[in-house]
């Protein structure tokens, strides 16, 4: 069984909510690590107040948590990819994230720039092969900084396995949506996060909540499980949550730790049924080009 | 009536609405149009459009066209509209006339020369919320209309794009404050300029504080303050922060309040609509607008929102960012 840490976040103190997170876990941060990734979760150029992308503040918080804990020399790299619709050199800018870097002196890295070598896995039997890129391969700590959120509705949620999706160089990523979860899954297993981390001040589900969450996990499918409670989102619905559990990536029993998973579920602005009816019917209209031809996309 | 011939340029967001809107038209006989894209071509195709051009120097030459719709980015207004304009096409441009005041000038005077019509894409001007106001205003049931508020805030050109299943980037130029000519207060700031300069007058002081909440080199948002030549203080307030969109007009007379708002649209009844054959709210105004041009060029008529107007907007656009204090934000 898996520890998962929830705490609520008291005014805006990012940083005591994430030493409390990691204490509660009993997680040690690493002496001697020196070369640090983190991965916030950048989504188009939506702003972090709508709930859908990490607060810059958020991981300038995280960066002075590591470098008081393990030394202040440490290299900080946050990372990101280019996807099918959100190029780096604007959404690092557009979402505050060059301002961060420069405040914190953190450095920010375009993964689909980076050098790579190609690894090789196997997801369900089938033989899967990704670009590694560098600045991940060369870590020696890395650390996934995502959301809680609704997504489309072939993956449901996206929390901290689908923010690995992201460490992918490939930017024309939409052409993975048709295996998406495996794609997930191989990724999780190709690139495995020491610490995962949900900033969850604010969320996103049917609208924006600040519900003020932080939860921390050393096993990403038991954070995954964890969110998908608190979502209303029954795990064995979520695809790639299944396979990941399979696929040896981590379990999704786990013991919760701080404040109760039922709290923070009754502030998730969960999703109605007629809204994921609504979402079902535009998913379904949208893949087969149906909307662009009828003029509603 | 003699039925026209359209040719349409560019079939961008703005381009498609216009196409598919030219091929419901009773009055447009046959349409052309035009993108650079393989994939507008393949669209237009599609749904009907009979013939497709790569070059709109090419479609220009179709002595048979007697509208051009053009909706390409800000920076190829003023060469496409006036090549179509000495070719002797009657244009509607979509907004704003251009990026600058010596680029709208030369358009405007371009298409005099030549003795074609030219009208604004301002569609709040058919929208029969905001034609009210209007009517209201004439009429003179405001009092002294006192205080204007306009406001426009939306997710602009950073909205999630897709087509079909498949996502689409923002297209580049869009960050670019040299092909765009500015912000949000050029892009929405000129339809709400627009509605103030057409109901209370020529803007006479304008003073602006410009937010840049994203970072970049052009304002997101803008909050302006202006007065008007019949006295009327107007308030213009636009953004491209906001998931949601809105577009609101409130007038304060001595006599009544009224306001205006744009219709939103449900996604589910526009789709409703779609199948039954029938128009959905939202884009009524974009086939009056369209209705209107075709009845201009047919009747000889002057466009309602002609050229000069777009000029008077990018004038009052142009000071209030000479005049604009920068807003200090924060991460």
């Amino acid at each position: 069984m898996s520890l998962v840490s929830l705490v609520k976040i008291s005014g805006q103190k990012f940083e005591e909510a994430i030493v409390k997170s990691l204490k509660l876990i009993e997680y040690k941060l690493p002496k001697d690590a020196r070369n640090i990734v983190i991965k916030p979760n950048l989504c188009y150029y939506l702003d972090w107040s709508t709930g859908h992308t990490t607060d810059p503040n958020f991981v300038g918080s995280l960066s002075i948590v590591l470098r008081q804990s393990i030394s202040e020399d440490v290299t900080i790299n946050v990372v990101e990819s280019d996807a099918s619709a959100m190029k780096c050199k604007y959404a690092f800018k557009m979402l505050g994230y060059e301002k961060m870097a420069q405040k914190f002196g953190v450095n920010l890295v375009n993964l689909s720039e980076d050098e790579f070598e190609r690894t090789k896995t196997t997801v369900n039997g089938a033989d899967l092969v990704f670009k590694t890129p560098s600045t991940i391969r060369n870590a020696d700590l890395l650390i996934n900084v995502s959301k809680m959120k609704y997504s489309r509705p072939s993956v449901k949620m996206t929390c901290a396995l689908k923010n690995i999706f992201g460490c992918d160089p490939y930017p024309l990523k939409y052409r993975y949506h048709s295996m998406l979860s495996d794609v997930i899954v191989g990724l999780n297993k190709t690139m495995k996060f020491d610490l995962n981390i949900i900033d969850g001040n604010f969320v996103y589900g049917e609208g924006t909540r600040k519900i003020g969450l932080v939860m921390a996990s050393q096993d990403i499918v038991a954070l995954d499980s964890a969110c998908a409670k608190i979502m209303g989102v029954s795990k064995g619905r979520v695809k790639y949550l299944r396979l990941a559990e399979k696929e040896g990536v981590g379990t999704s029993k786990f013991e919760a730790r701080g404040v109760t998973i039922d709290h923070f579920a009754s502030m998730y602005p969960r999703q109605g049924y007629l809204k994921t009816i609504k979402d079902q019917v535009f998913y379904y209209l949208a893949k087969f080009g149906l909307t662009s031809k009828l003029g509603i996309d | 009536m003699k039925t026209i011939k359209i040719g349409l340029v560019g079939l961008g967001y703005m381009g498609k609405i216009h196409l598919r809107n030219s091929l419901r038209s009773k009055s447009i006989a046959n349409v052309a149009a035009c993108d650079v894209t393989a994939k507008g071509r393949k669209y237009a195709k599609s749904i009907g459009a009979k013939e497709v051009y790569t070059d709109y120097k090419e479609m220009l030459k179709d002595p048979d066209i007697s509208g051009v719709v053009v909706s390409l980015p800000t920076y190829l207004h003023a060469e496409c509209t006036e090549l179509a304009a000495e070719a002797g096409k009657n244009v509607l441009l979509e907004k704003p006339l251009a990026r600058s005041i010596a680029e709208g000038e030369k358009i405007v005077q371009t298409c005099r020369k030549n003795g074609v019509k030219l009208m604004l894409g301002y569609h709040f001007r058919f929208s029969p919320q905001f034609m009210q106001l209007k009517q209201s205003l004439d009429k003179g049931v405001f009092g002294e209309a006192q205080i204007a508020h306009a406001t426009m805030v939306g997710p602009g050109p950073f909205f999630h794009r897709a087509e079909g299943y498949a996502p689409r980037p923002v297209p580049s130029w869009w960050f670019n404050k040299e092909l765009t000519g500015g912000g949000a207060l050029i892009d929405l700031g000129s339809h709400m300029i627009d509605l103030v300069q057409w109901y209370f007058g020529r803007i006479e002081e304008i003073n602006a504080y410009v937010g840049h909440r994203f970072n970049l080199d052009f304002e997101d948002y803008a909050l302006c303050v202006c007065k008007t030549k019949s006295g009327t203080v107007a308030t213009v307030t636009v953004g491209w922060f906001s998931r949601e969109a809105s577009a609101k007009f409130e007038i304060f007379g001595s006599s009544k309040i009224l306001s205006a708002k744009r219709v939103d649209s449900n996604k589910a009844v526009s789709l409703a609509k779609m199948i039954l054959g029938l128009t959905p709210d939202f884009n009524l105004p974009y086939v009056w607008e369209l209705q209107h041009f075709v009845d201009c060029i047919q009747n000889d008529k002057t466009p309602l929102s002609a050229g000069e107007d777009g000029l008077a907007d990018l004038q009052a656009i142009s000071l209030a960012y000479e005049n604009a204090t920068p807003i200090e934000e924060s991460i």
